[in-house]
């Protein structure tokens, strides 16, 4: 017999109270780990999305709900090449949920020539071409080109309008080898916002410091959110903040709620097993080992809970994605990080609800309570 | 092992304006039985705790082997090492087996689990129940309940056993039974035991009784007070 098997006994004796101090925590645990593996998945598309070519900054209209609902307008373009430190700038518009044949795929508006265009590597076919008589061409990636049987010279629809296909590439990220790439100015007429765009990319001049530019440029340009890598890009997204400031405040519901259930529980326990504690106590336990056997009792309770709850979570952050309509852009991300800090709320939840109760039994008086009995 | 010296000098215990123990005073030698009788409410219970440090005397000392009682700052290790308890009601706990029940004080003395169980067995094997050292409390009789009880108290060869009314709630062949036990205990280990008990026949077992009315001793032919002549 070890110190927890007279615990996990004392548990079994109680096992519907015991099941449903559990559950409630479970339930707060996986609220938690959905929300991180959503808010990660988001992150990590962010990431992507900035990470388009050589970029070195990304820039989006500032607190914008996410990247792709950010507008600018063109005309920074010519102000920021003046600005320096900076080689050069281009624009890329964003197109979301606009190919009807495959809803995840991101379209990117962007001249024909520029730093970001320039690193398309095409197995069949070429770039679409400058002029006006590019404005019905399309250039796709070679994973969206196997999933539709497309080759150069099929036609794509994006937005109700057919695009025929110049030419297939493939540049080794998910997001663009699985997307595909059309004239700015068709991008433009598509979205209805001639003039606008809804990320500026920047390449900086060799030497020039990211974190410098960065600086500058936000003083210079207020309206403007500057993000240097992914985990700016969602927090720069109003709704990769609130994804965000959500798992914190259920985190913060969890260990309140979660600890209240556990609090009454060890104390409900505590009240009914008082000549156990007392006797423990006649037989030469101390206040510290009775004590500690209430809150291991608490934190197993809760960390079964935070166990069903890391699965529960990683079901329903694949659930909450699927609700919220956003499984073409992010894919639930659960991390080690994410289970561990969400175990470590589970053990905090059993802590905190189990101290007074566990105060309470390591204070029970032997001599009164056996008395009674 | 040889048994505790136990001194009581003086001692009471009031609780509010309720005194329980009147300026008792005895001294029990090692390896000595000694009875504690009385009727209801005499304070033997209250005396019993005060030399388990399960509770303070209001004044006067207790000492067990030089040890003053009432001044102990870690009364858990006292009751570990030096003190072993046996309660009229068993006080067993009902979903640990025998065995487990009697490794309880082995836990808190960080005992080797190894330890435990071979100690466990051993102790239940002295009592009589080498037998039944996997059956549940339940599955017991009473009898067999607090001679798991007394095994219990045995653990960690205490020097000073308490037994408070050991027999209370056993019939009369069980008693005698568990009466010799506490008899060979002390014979076997030398251990000082003290119990405390209402019936006169068990009693006359022990080596010594020491009476108790309304938290006073009562030499034996000195007159009774009224509460005990009326009862």
């Amino acid at each position: 017999m070890s110190l927890l098997l007279p615990t996990l006994i004392s548990m079994r004796r109680r096992p519907g109270r015991t099941l449903l101090t559990a559950l409630g925590t479970a339930l707060g645990i996986a609220t938690i780990v959905a929300l991180l593996a959503v808010s990660g998945g988001a992150q990590r598309s962010a990431s992507q999305l900035v990470d388009l070519g050589a970029s070195d900054l990304g820039l989006f209209q500032k607190d914008a709900a996410d990247p792709t609902t950010s507008i600018l307008s063109t005309g920074l373009i010519k102000q920021f090449d003046a600005t320096p430190g900076i080689a050069g700038a281009t624009p890329l518009m964003l197109l979301v949920q606009d190919v009807p044949r495959s809803p995840a795929t991101i379209v990117f508006g962007a001249p024909s020539s520029s730093f970001l265009t320039d690193r398309l590597v095409f197995s069949a076919g070429r770039m679409y071409g400058s002029g006006p008589a590019a404005r019905n061409q399309i250039a796709i990636g070679n994973v969206l080109a196997q999933q539709l049987h497309l080759g150069v010279g099929g036609s794509l629809v994006v937005a109700h309008r057919t695009l025929r296909v110049v030419g297939i590439y493939h540049i080794g990220v998910a997001y663009q080898d699985d997307g595909a790439f059309i004239p700015m100015s068709t991008a433009q007429a598509i979205t209805a916002r001639p003039g606008e765009t809804t990320t500026i990319a920047v390449k900086l001049d060799p030497g020039t410091k990211p974190a410098a530019e960065h600086t500058l440029l936000t003083k210079r340009f207020p309206g403007v959110a500057v993000i240097a890598d992914g985990e700016e890009a969602s927090r720069a997204g109003v709704n990769g903040l609130l994804v965000s400031k959500a798992a914190l405040v259920i985190a913060v519901l969890a260990l309140v709620i979660g600890g209240i259930g556990v609090f009454n529980t060890m104390l409900m326990a505590v009240i009914e097993r008082r000549s156990e504690f007392a006797l423990l106590s006649a037989l030469g336990w101390s206040n510290f080992q009775v004590a500690g056997r209430v809150l291991v009792e608490g934190v197993v309770t809760t960390v079964i809970g935070a166990g069903v709850g890391l699965l529960l979570g990683v079901f329903g952050a694949h659930l909450l994605v699927n609700v919220l309509g956003a499984q073409m852009f992010v894919t639930p991300q659960v991390t080690a990080w994410a289970l561990g800090r969400a175990l470590l709320v589970g053990v905090l939840i059993g802590v905190l609800g189990g101290l007074y109760p566990s105060w309470r039994a390591a204070h029970v008086s032997p001599a009164h309570v056996l008395a009674q009995n | 092992m040889s048994g505790a010296r136990v001194v009581v000098s003086h001692v009471s215990r009031a609780y509010g304006t309720a005194v329980v123990i009147d300026d008792v005073n005895f001294v029990v030698e090692p390896g000595e039985l000694v009875a504690l009788t009385g009727p209801s409410g005499s304070g033997k219970t209250t005396l019993l705790q005060m030399l388990g440090s399960l509770d303070r005397p209001t004044s006067g000392s207790i000492k067990v082997d030089d040890v003053s009682v009432e001044l102990l700052k870690n009364p858990a290790q006292y009751r570990r090492s030096v003190v072993g308890f046996v309660f009229q009601a068993h006080h067993l706990l009902p979903d640990l087996s025998a065995r487990h029940n009697v490794e309880l004080p082995m836990l808190a003395a960080h005992v080797s689990r190894r330890e435990r169980d071979v100690q466990a067995r051993e102790l239940l094997a002295e009592v009589g129940l080498g037998d039944r050292a996997d059956a549940r409390p339940a599955d017991l009789s009473g009898g067999e309940r607090q001679r798991v009880a007394i095994a219990r108290a045995l653990a960690g060869r205490p020097k000073l056993i308490l037994a408070d009314e050991p027999t209370g709630s056993l019939d009369s062949v069980a008693s005698m039974k568990i009466w010799e036990l506490l008899v060979a205990t002390r014979d076997r280990h030398g251990t000082t035991v003290v119990v405390a008990s209402h019936d006169a026949t068990l009693v006359e077992h022990a080596d010594r009784a020491i009476r108790l009315v309304d938290g006073r001793i009562v030499e034996p032919g000195e007159p009774q007070p009224a509460t005990e002549r009326v009862a």
